[in-house]
């Protein structure tokens, strides 16, 4: 059956409008100076709210940076990103530049200037993070080495890769030595928990999975190198910086001021209060920092140190050589060290902190 | 006598319901056995208490809510465009020949799929969960409003063209109509779609309220309390919509008589 | 002389349906070429081309393609036994029908992908878990349109069968398969297609080889390219599916009476 219209163009016309409509709000076009900054962070939904981690949470809960920005015409978003993914969900929005600055990890950092989308630290997030290996608590394993050929759940393309893969490395071992299953952090967790897979990398939630019984953690990088730790920095892209440098040195100058605050040992407990909003108890966040030789203080310094530097050119050299990533990424380029100086003078801080050199050896 | 055919009679009426008490019975004897059975076959006391924690907090409600949001704004959106694609495709044959190709091949991808590209181009938030959706609610509308359109008895056809209808008065007061119950049968097709996709790409994309995201995060917690109270209002939730839209379907259709 | 006419009107609308796909696929190159999105947003045509070359030369595309497959294959040859045998079971006798119905009715309201996490908890993230949630995917559609199909049989073939006094085996042979054969075959198809989508999205969401797990580490690497070329596959494999048991269907519709 056929009702054909006898002319059929205006419709084809009113197609290909649409479809160039569309294609035009697709691109981005936008040069002018911003008036909104976005950064994304990690971010826990816990009934309904929205919950900020470590050093967004106090700038946040500063409130200098809001001001400052508000006080040139800028509003500040902040994006919040699942723990479950990350990497792939900030690297996603540097690509569609739908966000400016993240707070994230070495890994997916390094991953994501690799694929060519540029990206810069402005500010050094500190010491970092342990990273654990944990085995169900009835498992008979107490070195990698007892692990050979089972079954590990380890999230691919994360900061804690890294550790991992240098414990691996020192221990004689290559990651074909076992069975590596690419689970996300919670779907890892929920199997270690139900003994379908023999081990578990992972960071301080490990401390949550012993007190639940659920799992026995037989190493960290507590007893590793200093630089083994993983590392998560403020990123910013490449184009916004250069074309917004005032607002990226307000933004520098508000995490320095945040990370300045937190590094007092006085205000540890309210540290704990407002930056702890994962619903993690209080007492897995102690055990973290507890039995490690690095000072309350140093552990929060934000300087581009040999610490860092060397950290990044391991990270870039691991992850050539385990072929997840297929171009080289001069680590050196990488780091825009102008905002942190200017805010560690605009706020007197010269000689608070140390530049620290990198450990002798790994463990 | 009467007294045994009714009890006989009330048994049959009753053993639909043998089959889920008895799962409960062996259920609670299973988490009787040991630490490590809890794990999996959580007490049913504990079921009810999860599910009373999560009333009490409103985690149920919000998540629930959210996730009904999305399927709904998704299905009114899918629903529109697969009615303008479906109808457009009826009655221009060169629309049909250009789209109709591209439609049976897009079909074919899984939606769940085009998450990471749909993440990369859009976004991880509620839009790109909106897409997906519209996408899921849009196919099966396409196929059946098309379908409604051309099973069009060709005398109503000829009537239009006899009083002289114009292209759009033939779309709104022939084919419309008639194709209605195939476009309603389509409907219900594009709710369940529509539903699956919303609770997929909730644990997919993991960002914002949903019972998708309840599910992940009581998983993660290792609570099969709460997964099963959750799983429990998917079900009942979908068996809800399913039943209204149903209605909806009687009541709008009613004028047919039933061949 | 109206031979050749017929034979070029087909290939004229068999060429008009690639019409489209082509024009598609000028215009993504175009994009690409023409430099509107970054690379790394959209991929080219030849990106996808070459990355899916080179995923077939190291032979790891086959690897995650057999994991996939296998799986497929194995969960919905155990989802549709089941259920043919309790669609046919639940069709044919009323008190097994009201036995089961409530439970299975109430169970097919979850779509399969809610039963993600719970099937992750109770299975593990091995092979185990992904033929169960095909199997789950495939058993209650396949149920259902056996169920149909059996409910469907005229009561008249069954009189008619008494008066001739056949057998069971005749009964079914002669009287049951070619009514229900063609309504569970299509019943199948379409539950090959939805174990599918489902036994991808199980994959992006917890595995360690498969298509969907291929497509969710190119995420993480940022390669896009690869995911490109994991959607490219699960479509061409989707269609291949449906279009397979499209011809079963048409090739046994063929000598069935309507």
């Amino acid at each position: 059956m056929n009702f054909s219209i006898k002319n059929g163009t205006p419709v084809i016309a009113w197609l290909l409008v649409g479809l160039a409509f569309m294609f035009g709000l697709l691109t981005d076009a936008n040069a002018d100076p911003a008036k909104e900054v976005r950064i994304a962070t990690v971010a826990y939904n816990v009934n309904g709210k929205i919950g900020f981690n470590g050093t967004a949470a106090i700038v946040e809960e500063q409130g200098w940076l809001k001001e400052e920005l508000k006080k040139q015409g800028v509003t500040l978003t902040w994006v919040p990103v699942t723990a479950q993914s990350v990497g792939v969900t900030i690297n996603e929005g540097f690509a569609n530049k739908s966000i400016d600055f993240a707070g994230y990890g070495d890994l997916p950092s390094i991953i994501l200037n690799s694929g060519g989308i540029e990206t810069r630290i402005v500010v050094p997030g500190g010491r970092g993070n342990n990273v654990y290996l944990v085995v169900p608590p009835n498992s008979t394993a107490k070195t990698l080495a007892d692990l050979k050929g089972k079954r590990i759940a380890l999230h691919r393309g994360r900061p804690w890769e890294i550790a991992f893969a240098r414990y691996v490395a020192a221990s004689g071992f290559k990651f074909s030595d076992f069975k590596i299953s690419n689970l996300n952090p919670g779907a890892g967790a929920a199997a270690l928990a139900a003994g379908n897979v023999d081990a578990f990398v992972t960071l301080s939630d490990a401390y949550q999975l012993e007190d639940k019984k659920v799992g026995k953690i037989i190493w960290s990088t507590k007893s590793a190198a200093q630089d083994w730790k993983m590392r998560a920095e403020l990123w910013g892209a490449k184009d916004f910086i250069a074309q917004n440098p005032a607002i990226t040195q307000i933004i520098a100058t508000a995490y320095v001021r945040a990370v300045y605050w937190t590094s007092q040992e006085e205000h540890l407990d309210d540290y704990l209060k407002i930056a702890n909003q994962n619903g993690q108890p209080e007492n897995v966040f102690r055990r973290e920092y507890s039995n490690d030789s690095v000072p309350w203080k140093i552990r929060w310094s934000p300087l581009f140190d040999d610490l860092v530097l060397d950290h990044y050119a391991n990270v870039a050299q691991y992850s050539r050589q385990a072929n997840l990533i297929r171009k080289d990424v001069n680590t050196k380029q990488l780091f825009d060290a102008r905002f942190l100086n200017a805010a560690i003078k605009e706020l007197k801080l010269e000689g608070y902190w140390q530049p620290r050199k990198v450990a002798l050896k790994g463990a | 006598m009467n007294i045994i055919n009714q009890f006989l009679l009330s048994v049959k009426h009753f053993s639909g319901l043998l089959l889920p008490i008895t799962v409960a019975v062996v259920w609670e004897f299973m988490s009787r056995q040991g630490d490590a059975y809890t794990y999996i076959f959580v007490p049913l006391s504990q079921i009810g208490s999860g599910f009373v924690e999560l009333i009490q907090s409103g985690e149920l409600l919000i998540n629930l809510v959210a996730t009904l949001q999305t399927t709904v704004i998704g299905l009114v959106i899918g629903g529109f465009a697969g009615l303008f694609v479906g109808g457009l495709m009826a009655v221009s044959p060169l629309a049909n020949k250009l789209i109709g190709p591209l439609y049976h091949t897009l079909r074919q991808v899984p939606l769940l799929g085009l998450i990471p590209l749909i993440a990369l181009w859009f976004g991880n938030d509620l839009f790109s969960k909106i897409l997906i959706v519209s996408l899921a609610a849009f196919y099966p509308i396409v196929l059946n409003t098309f379908e409604g359109m051309r099973g069009v008895e060709h005398k109503y056809v000829e009537v239009a063209s006899v009083l002289k209808f114009n292209r759009l008065q033939l779309l709104i007061h022939v084919l419309l109509p008639a194709a209605t119950p195939s476009i309603m049968t389509g409907l219900m097709h594009a709710l369940a779609f529509a539903w699956v996709s919303t609770v997929g790409s909730e644990l997919l994309f993991s960002t914002g309220p949903g019972v998708g995201g309840l599910m992940l995060m009581a998983q993660e917690s290792s609570r099969m309390d709460i997964v099963i109270v959750a799983v429990v209002s998917i079900g009942l939730t979908g068996l809800l919509m399913n039943a209204s839209l149903s209605h909806l379907r009687q009541y709008l259709l009613r004028w047919r008589s039933v061949r | 002389m109206t031979k050749i006419r017929d034979l070029a009107n087909s290939l004229h609308t068999n060429a008009l349906f690639f019409v489209s796909p082509i024009l598609l696929l000028l215009a993504w190159a175009w994009v690409c070429s023409a430099g509107i999105f970054p690379e790394q947003i959209l991929v080219s045509p030849a990106g996808v081309y070459q990355t899916a070359h080179e995923l077939w030369g190291s032979g790891e595309l086959q690897s995650h393609l057999h994991d996939s497959l296998y799986r497929l294959v194995l969960g919905f040859a155990i989802g549709s036994l089941l259920g043919l045998v309790f669609g046919v079971l639940m069709g044919l006798f009323k008190p097994i029908d009201a036995f089961f119905a409530p439970s299975f009715n109430a169970l097919r309201q979850v779509p399969t992908i809610a039963f993600i996490p719970m099937l992750v908890m109770i299975f593990g993230v091995e092979e185990t878990f992904k033929i169960v949630v095909v199997a789950k995917a495939a058993f209650f559609p396949i149920t259902m349109a056996t169920y149909d199909a059996v409910k469907g049989i005229p009561r008249s073939y069954f009189e008619v069968s008494k008066v001739y006094q056949l057998s069971h085996l005749s009964l079914v042979r002669h009287v049951i398969l070619p009514a229900t054969v063609p309504p569970i075959l299509t019943g199948l198809r379409l539950a090959l297609g939805r174990s599918w989508m489902v036994l991808v999205a199980a994959e992006l969401i917890a595995a360690d080889s498969g298509i969907g797990q291929m497509m969710e580490m190119g995420r993480q690497m940022f390669r896009i390219d690869i995911v490109l070329v994991g959607v490219l596959v699960t479509g061409l494999i989707g269609f291949l599916l449906d279009r397979s048991l499209r011809s079963v269907e048409t090739h046994l519709g063929r000598w069935k009476q309507s």
